[in-house]
């Protein structure tokens, strides 16, 4: 039997692991670095390049070089996120076909599994470089938020890179494997995770192997990026400022600059003060422009508080939901380079009142996790078992726009729930069931998984017919939902095949293509 | 210790001054099962299950029987792992077959169920089908702890079970059947420890414990009718929509619920600071952060409202003060799509239903139309202009009768209401025009 995979999808650096001799081990790149950017690049002369390639010529290529997709990845066009990302992003997106958000780099659209999927592929190369033998199947982490949409993109791009997708477990969840493995006792422990684009917060039960997830919360659109992005700004008023010229109009200038502020901030967490330097950054009629500034750990501090805090109200709401208080947590685990910040270790000891746990490589855990729930699934020695839960409630629109919860989210599934609901109108014959994803208590907010109709309904005064509506979600993490009208007995069903963007067709189509620059990659 | 025994044959079970546990016990002996296994199935200590054991020996009830491979075929693999041989008297099936039936308490497991192709030991198979079949007992039963068990020996009971039932055990294996079983099994486990670690609803299953687990059996069947009861003694029978709302009791913890409101006020202050800072952005992502901390407030929502048509800004009042009659298609799209964004937070609010009507009127969207204006006429009944609004919309989508009504109503309020006289007479008129066209 060939070997499962675990890969750690991140933002800005994805991370693969394999378990070796019953141990969950990190697979180094060809370059000997054990996470690899989550980058991907085409050239002037249209070489494609992935990881660490793709990032080094991204300041003189800005424009073709596609960074944190997974920001985009299972949203619609017109999500304020994907929005923002548009005015951030110095590659260019563009309205797909399905409403999706793509990506134009080389001359080419690409959508956004595609540009995951070459990423795992990369990822799957060099798994099997480092295991002699091809790679078939993975476990992928993503964000405890990301919805049904985010999560089916991200099995399809496990498609376009050749993989088969067991499971796609939370990013936290994943953490709290690798951290408990061969951990005896019970314990109940919070995993901190702040990656380069999201932050995720979950609590945990664990009690020998089996591990519990409690309540998860977090924010899809908030990581180590909104730390640069903030020095960016910061850098780009000051030079202003002082030498009257506006940075902003220039990609190349505001790559360096994202690049400096990347590095100044990673610097602050082991030194108070670092200089950014960067000569020529721009020109004018009275010749070239430095830029020298020296950053003090404070300064950064200031810049960024509000977003630290802004993870602790996220915190604050997984408490109240997993009904805990901080003083039940008997560890707490930073995942994500960004919890690195001497200021959220700070702010996460305050809250807490204990230092966080300190065995764990923020940057690896998540993909170690990942191995162990693949070797859980697959390898009858493995006794470790993940009680996993539904990310976001389930439920149904109402009159009045309303959305009528029927599994609340952090519901440990396999799980079936049902309820009672009836019509509106005098003999009215259909009730039409809208199955919706989301937290919001207004219907139009939650996302669509799909609708039908039960009809034959017998004509009486509105309030009077029973239709049950019962939720199934199995093991897989597959939606059945049925509506039966209890005085007639009849019953409508679907599965909500949650789709992604793509067709199964389109898939293909990318496979195909996809292998022809295969030869070029490794080049 | 991979003995297998039978109950003696002439022994009457029923005769002997046992306690539950070792009734239980004893019904277990079914001449296939080996003892390593029934001892473990036994829930008392192993060692107290072996001095029974060797009490039953001693009296006399029970025998050690050879390996049954020979009477039994899907019992062999069971115990081929196990063959220390025995050399007490041959049983025959039959013995075996009446064991269980004795004592009453003993799922009757149907052997011919398992199936030796699967990944599954019968020994397992046996365990499942035995799991379910005793499914609807008492929650606390189910997880084996007792009445009003400490929240900690609650959860490593569901942990237990779970790392037994959980369809992951058996990710990818060919377990034919069992995989539903299994599932099943499972949803019912977590039942349980939902209903038990919760102190509200423990008390509710602790007073009724049987009938309510025959109805939670029910809910997880959704297909199936619920069973008739069983018991004798019961009240009276629940209907339908009260079953039902049993089965799905709403928890609610008023600290909690506290905490949250006070969590989400001090939310949504800073939210209010924001908006006055004019960071609008900040403001909002702030109330829908309160909003999830506290969903029943509708000032958040009301706030909410006001902030988007406060950030749709100029454009918005724009387009709500031009009449929908003036204007073009592109605007009136528009201006849909405006409404509907600011009717989400304020869906009752009767000037943006009408709004919302006359611009769908206009698009020739009628069934939202009418949607709009019923809910305008809902929320202003005492106006005539919301009653001719929806008969419009009536006569639009060639509802006559309904048109008339909708126009007499606003007549009745407001004689000197010209639109909806005019409106009346002109359908009458095509009523009677169509009648003579009809008739001639």
């Amino acid at each position: 039997m060939s070997r499962v995979i675990g890969i750690d999808l991140g933002t800005t650096n994805s991370c693969v692991a394999v378990m070796e001799n019953g141990q969950p081990t990190v697979i180094p790149n060809s370059g000997g670095y054990k996470t690899t950017p989550s980058m991907f690049g085409i050239t002037q002369d249209g070489k494609r390049l992935v990881g660490h390639l793709a990032k080094r010529q991204a300041i003189t290529n800005a424009r073709n070089t596609v960074a944190a997709a997974k920001r985009l990845i299972g949203r619609r066009f017109d999500d304020p996120e994907v929005q923002k990302s548009i005015d951030l992003s110095p590659y260019e997106i563009v309205r797909g076909a399905n409403e999706d958000p793509r990506i134009k780099a080389g001359g080419k659209t690409f959508t956004c599994p595609e540009i995951s999927g070459i990423i795992l592929r990369e990822m799957k190369r060099v798994a099997e470089e480092y295991l002699s033998e091809t790679v078939q199947e993975a476990v992928i982490t993503v964000p405890a938020y990301f919805n049904d949409s985010q999560r089916q993109c991200t099995k399809d791009a496990g498609k376009i890179a050749g993989l088969e997708v067991l499971r796609i477990i939370n990013e936290p969840t994943a953490a709290a494997l690798a951290y408990g493995m061969n951990r005896p006792g019970e314990e109940k422990i919070a995993v901190y995770d702040l990656g380069g684009g999201t932050f995720d917060i979950s609590i945990l039960d664990m009690s020998d192997g089996v591990v519990e997830v409690l309540a998860t919360s977090g924010n899809t659109f908030l990581g180590g990026e909104d730390f640069d992005r903030r020095i960016v700004q910061h850098l780009v008023e000051w030079f202003k400022e002082s030498e009257g010229m506006d940075l902003r109009s220039d990609t190349m200038a505001l790559q360096r600059l994202k690049d400096a502020a990347e590095k100044a901030k990673c610097d602050l967490s082991m030194r108070d003060v670092v200089e950014i330097n960067l000569p020529f950054i721009a020109s004018d009629s009275e010749g070239p422009r430095h830029l020298k500034y020296e950053l003090t750990r404070e300064n950064l501090e200031s810049l960024v508080h509000d977003v630290v805090e802004g993870t602790l109200k996220s915190v604050e709401q997984c408490c109240v939901d997993a009904g805990v208080q901080a003083s039940d947590i008997d560890q707490v685990v930073l995942v994500g380079g960004q919890s690195r910040m001497p200021l959220v270790q700070r702010r996460v000891t305050e809250y807490f009142g204990k230092r966080p746990h300190k065995g764990v490589n923020p940057d690896e855990v998540v993909g170690l996790g990942a191995a162990v729930q693949a070797a859980a699934l697959l390898d009858s020695e493995n006794d470790m078992l993940l009680l996993d839960v539904t990310p976001l409630s389930l439920g149904i629109g109402t009159y009045g726009g309303h959305f009528a919860r029927l599994i609340e989210r952090n519901t440990t599934v396999p799980v079936s729930k049902g309820h009672v609901f009836t019509t509106t109108r005098d003999d009215q014959s259909a009730v039409k069931i809208r199955v919706l994803q989301g937290e919001s208590d207004l219907a139009a907010e939650n996302d669509l998984l799909g609708e039908f109709v039960l009809s034959g309904i017998r004509p009486a005064p509105k309030g009077e017919p029973e239709v049950e509506v019962s939720f199934d979600i199995d093991a897989n993490g597959i939606v059945s939902v049925s509506a039966r009208d209890l005085a007639t007995d009849k019953e409508q069903s679907i599965t909500v095949s949650s789709t992604g963007t793509l067709s199964d067709v389109e898939i293909d189509e990318i496979i195909e293509e996809h292998d022809l620059y295969e030869v070029q990659l490794r080049d | 210790m991979g003995q297998i025994f039978a109950l003696a044959s002439g022994c009457d079970a029923t005769q002997l001054n046992l306690t539950a546990a070792e009734g239980y016990l004893l019904s277990r002996f079914d001449g296939s099962t080996p003892w390593r296994v029934l001892r473990e199935m036994a829930g008392i200590p192993a060692a107290d299950a072996d001095s029974c054991l060797n009490r039953w020996i001693d009296e006399g009830f029970l025998e050690a029987i050879r390996n049954s491979s020979d009477s039994n075929s899907s019992s062999s693999a069971s115990s081929s792992s196990d063959q220390t041989d025995s050399d007490g008297e041959e049983s025959t099936p039959v013995d075996a077959a009446e064991a269980p039936s004795e004592t009453p308490p003993a799922p009757q497991i149907d052997e011919s169920k398992f199936d030796e192709g699967l990944d599954l030991d019968l020994s397992v198979q046996r365990r499942i089908l035995e799991f379910e079949a005793s499914l609807d007992q008492p929650y606390h039963r189910l997880l084996d702890v007792e009445k009003g068990s400490d929240p900690k020996v609650i959860k490593r009971a569901y942990f237990k079970l779970s790392k037994e039932f959980h369809p992951d055990r058996y990710f990818r294996q060919n377990i034919g059947p069992y995989a539903l079983r299994l599932e099943l099994i499972f949803k019912k486990v977590l039942e349980a420890h939902e209903m038990l670690s919760d102190p509200d609803l423990c008390q509710v299953e602790n007073q009724s414990s049987t009938p309510s687990a025959v109805e939670t059996v029910a809910a997880a069947l959704p297909a199936t009718e619920a069973s008739p009861e069983p018991s004798a003694e019961k009240p009276k029978p629940l209907t339908k929509l009260e079953r039902l709302r049993q089965r799905m009791p709403f928890k609610i913890d008023q600290a909690a619920i506290g905490a949250r409101r006070a969590k989400a006020q001090e939310i949504f202050r800073a939210a209010e600071a924001s908006q006055k800072a004019g960071r609008l952005q900040e403001a909002e992502a702030n109330i829908r952060i309160a909003i999830s901390f506290d969903p029943a407030c509708s000032e958040f929502k009301e706030a909410l409202g006001g902030l988007r048509i406060q950030a749709a800004g100029a454009r918005a009042t724009k387009l709500l003060a031009t009449p929908s009659e003036r204007m073009s298609e592109g605007e009136l799209r528009d201006a849909w799509k405006l409404l509907e964004d600011v009717l989400l937070y304020r869906p009752h609010d009767p000037e943006l239903n009408e709004r919302a009507a006359r611009v769908c009127l206009q698009l020739g969207k009628l069934d939202v139309a009418e949607e709009y204006a019923q809910t305008y006429m809902e929320g202003s009944p005492e106006v005539a202009g919301s009653h001719t609004l929806l008969g419009r919309i009536h006569r639009e989508r060639g509802d006559r009768d309904a048109a008339v009504r909708a126009f007499e109503r606003a007549l009745k309020l407001d004689e000197e209401d010209l639109d909806a006289r005019r409106a009346l007479a002109s359908v009458r008129l095509g009523a009677r025009n169509e009648a003579q066209g009809g008739a001639a």
